[in-house]
């Protein structure tokens, strides 16, 4: 089995969002698609499964062994799907159906299933068994963590037996024990002679995948060859500069301050432990946050970062120890970042008029906004758009600038860039610590990516997850 | 203070170029209907002047619907009909509107107790069929106005809570408003750029489909004849006077029904997509 695209165009009014000469797909060897959001990889992707949007075109030609498929005509392909060509879908905890317990789920998609049930669902078993979520069959969705979820749609995706599985995104979210697992569980198609195609902005999931890597950028590929070469020595230099926009690459940016020993202290938290139904969270954490510390919350998904951190902000009553806030934090100098920018600003409205009211409620000096704005490289007219039609990067730049209109003492980031990929992260993290070095504010990050974590912090607080058999909670 | 926000974005409305074609011809049935409504009591003022003499008079050109069982004009009878309908549709609509909003989103904030009795309050509503709380009400009432506003009213105010209290619960827990609440920004930022442009959509739906329930609800009763007290002339008693005479004077029947089916098309036909713009 193997699959080879040419001569693909997708174009949008004219506009050419895709245009690839020639892309080869050979069992048993992966082969990944980097590039930044706006590459147009997701297309390519959604093109050679023939899933795109009615309103683009597409043009080329699809060899899936010796039959030929034409790209153009959108419905011709349908017939394969489930059974030679799957889609792992990107964040699958929003894929799979929240009302339809796990394994029926995954039964559904069995060959047959229509005509024996039976034999269907113990497939799905034996599958999501073999995926170490043997005793998950009943679950729903929602109690999964996102790793869990991701192999409950990879089991999904392959139970009709698809040679061939294109992968939008797989990592999209997930920790670094996650992404491993989901490595090896693509390998393990990859060496059952399986064809895969991974599109990622994750360069760590390509090289842990191998094979082959097409870089692309602005509709094209630009340099393409085995993942050691194109990763370990890039020949173009947009492939170098993606890598060097890699957290653990990053040059270290001289600090003003440097660490602060007698810097007031803002929070103190006191053996605080949460938990919901029942299950603990986590328990016994003390840390004291002071004035112009840079620290960072690490650990993996379902850890209770986020909670720990509703916590510290006192959103959420502790279920035991105390948290204490400094006076000087009342009056909104305590400001926090969302991972999903998009849903931290109100959806209806354009989002200079919520900016509006702020500047009408705190007054701060005439002139800061549009100072904001210049120094994070914003046009104005993006105030007049409502948050979804912004982009994700500009939007967490938007919530930068409107935490730091408040002059905020202490700003918390709730993982403020997993959701970007990794140039968009790199200028999203400079505006960042530029904003919060100039007024000489505390940072404390949210971030599974440890490299991230070190890259920006000073010192780290790490969550173990409690023990196992707890549905992650994030 | 900052040229940035000083020029404010033009808000998107309804354009009369966005309209549908089936959205033109509702409408265009509506206006007719509100200016017969108005200028209807107006041109022919009396509906209870009867004329024995004229018993069934067919239709011509001075009565263009002709005269009733006691010789009055049933245009004019019509129109008034018209009026009223609409009047107390918009009343009613207007008021449980408003209530159930204003309650809806005093449960969803203030949770606890205000929620659970409100809740408590509108789930026995829910208990009853509308048209039973609207008949008692009527019943009470005894042909008078006020209390057949307030059984109507009193029956569709919990479609908007329950609504409303959904909508804005998942608001109010939701980031948006825990960052609003950050940043320092009261309630009435909250209400005005945070609830009301998600629930205003809503609204506008539910109080379209409202206002053709009140009107449909009002007919009923009065075609049932607990309604509107006579002489007062109202849509569905008209038609229940107009039964006997369907052989004669079939206009006097057709009348009353084709108003009502032109209100109900015309809200209906109305209808757009909701939550878009």
């Amino acid at each position: 089995m193997s699959v080879h695209v040419e001569e693909l165009v997708v174009t949008s009014a004219g506009r050419p969002l895709v245009d690839v000469a020639d892309v080869g797909l050979p069992p048993g060897r992966a082969v990944t698609i980097v590039g930044e959001s706006g590459s147009g990889k997701s297309l390519l992707a959604h093109a050679v499964m023939g899933t795109l949007a009615p309103e683009l075109e597409a043009r080329g030609r699809l060899r899936l062994d010796d039959t030929g498929y034409d790209v153009a005509e959108r419905g011709n392909r349908r017939h394969l799907w489930g059974r030679r060509m799957a889609l792992l879908p990107q964040e699958p905890v929003l894929a799979l159906d929240p009302t339809m317990r796990v394994g029926e789920q995954v039964a559904e998609g069995a060959p047959g299933f229509r005509s024996d049930r039976r034999g269907g669902r113990r497939r799905a078993a034996e599958l999501l068994a073999a995926l170490g979520l043997g005793g998950w069959a009943r679950a729903h969705p929602h109690t999964l963590s996102g790793g869990m979820a991701q192999r409950v749609a990879f089991a999904a995706a392959t139970i009709g037996g698809a040679g061939v599985l294109i992968a939008d995104e797989p990592s999209k979210g997930l920790d670094d024990a996650a992404r491993d697992a989901l490595a090896a569980l693509l390998r393990r198609h990859l060496e059952g002679g399986g064809v895969l195609l991974t599109i990622t902005h994750d360069l760590d999931l390509a090289r842990r995948l191998g094979g082959d890597v097409l870089v692309m950028r602005d509709a094209g590929v630009v340099e393409r060859g085995p993942a050691e070469e194109v990763l370990d020595r890039p020949a173009h230099p947009y492939t170098r500069r993606l890598l060097a926009a890699e957290p653990g690459r990053w040059t270290a940016r001289p600090r003003s301050g440097g660490s602060p020993g007698g810097a007031p202290v803002l929070v103190s938290a006191d053996g605080v432990g949460k938990g919901f139904d029942g299950r603990s969270v986590f328990a016994d954490v003390s840390l004291t946050i002071r004035g112009g510390d840079r620290l960072a919350l690490t650990g993996p998904s379902g850890s209770g970062k986020t909670t720990l951190g509703g916590v510290l902000l006192r959103l959420l009553a502790p279920d035991s120890g105390s948290v204490r806030h400094a006076p000087e934090l009342a009056r909104g100098r305590l400001q926090k970042l969302y991972q999903d920018p998009a849903v931290a600003f109100p959806a209806r409205v354009p989002i200079g008029t919520g900016l509006r009211d702020l500047l009408h409620r705190h007054r701060p000096e005439p002139g800061r906004l549009e100072d904001l704005m210049t120094a994070m490289r914003l046009g104005e007219p993006l105030l007049r758009r409502r948050p979804g039609q912004v982009s994700g990067g500009e939007l967490q730049r938007l919530a930068i600038i409107r935490a730091m209109l408040l002059d905020p003492l202490l700003l918390f980031a709730d993982e403020p860039t997993s959701r970007l990929d990794l140039a968009t992260q790199q200028e999203t993290i400079g505006c960042l610590t530029d904003q919060v070095d100039r007024a000489g504010c505390g940072l404390v990050l949210v971030t599974h990516d440890r490299a991230l974590a070190r890259a920006v912090c000073d010192r780290e607080v790490s969550l173990t997850p409690e023990p196992a058999g707890v549905p992650g909670s994030r | 203070m900052s040229s940035a926000l000083a020029a404010s974005p033009p808000l998107p409305r309804m354009a009369v170029g966005r309209l549908s074609g089936t959205q033109r011809c509702a409408a265009a049935v509506l206006v007719l209907l509100v200016l017969f409504a108005v200028a209807g009591p107006w041109v022919w003022p009396d509906p209870v002047a009867q004329d024995l003499s004229r018993f069934l008079q067919p239709p011509g050109l001075a009565e263009p619907l002709g005269r009733d069982h006691l010789g009055r004009s049933v245009v004019s009878r019509l129109a008034h009909a018209t009026r009223l309908s609409l009047l107390m549709a918009l009343a009613c609509v207007a008021t449980a509107a408003l209530v159930g909003t204003l309650a809806g989103v005093l449960a969803a904030w203030r949770g606890g107790v205000v929620d659970t009795v409100l809740h408590g309050l509108s789930e026995a509503f829910v208990a009853l069929p509308a048209l039973l709380v609207v008949l008692v009400a009527s019943a009470i009432a005894d042909g008078g106005l006020w209390p057949l506003y307030a059984g109507l009213a009193l029956a569709q105010w919990v479609e908007y809570f329950r609504v409303v209290r959904a909508r804005s619960a998942v608001l109010l827990g939701g980031p948006a408003v825990e960052a609003a609440g950050l940043l320092g920004l009261g309630p009435v930022h909250v209400l005005r750029r945070h609830l009301w442009p998600d629930l205003a959509p809503l609204l506008t739906t539910m109080a379209t489909f409202g206002l053709g329930t009140s009107v449909l609800a009002l007919s009923t009763l009065g075609f049932v004849s607990v309604g509107v007290a006579p002489p007062t002339p109202e849509l569905g008693q008209m038609v229940t006077e107009a039964f006997p005479f369907y052989d004669e004077a079939p206009w006097m029947s057709l009348a009353p029904v084709l108003v009502l089916v032109a209100v109900l098309l015309g809200l209906l036909g109305l209808r757009g997509r909701e939550g878009g713009s």
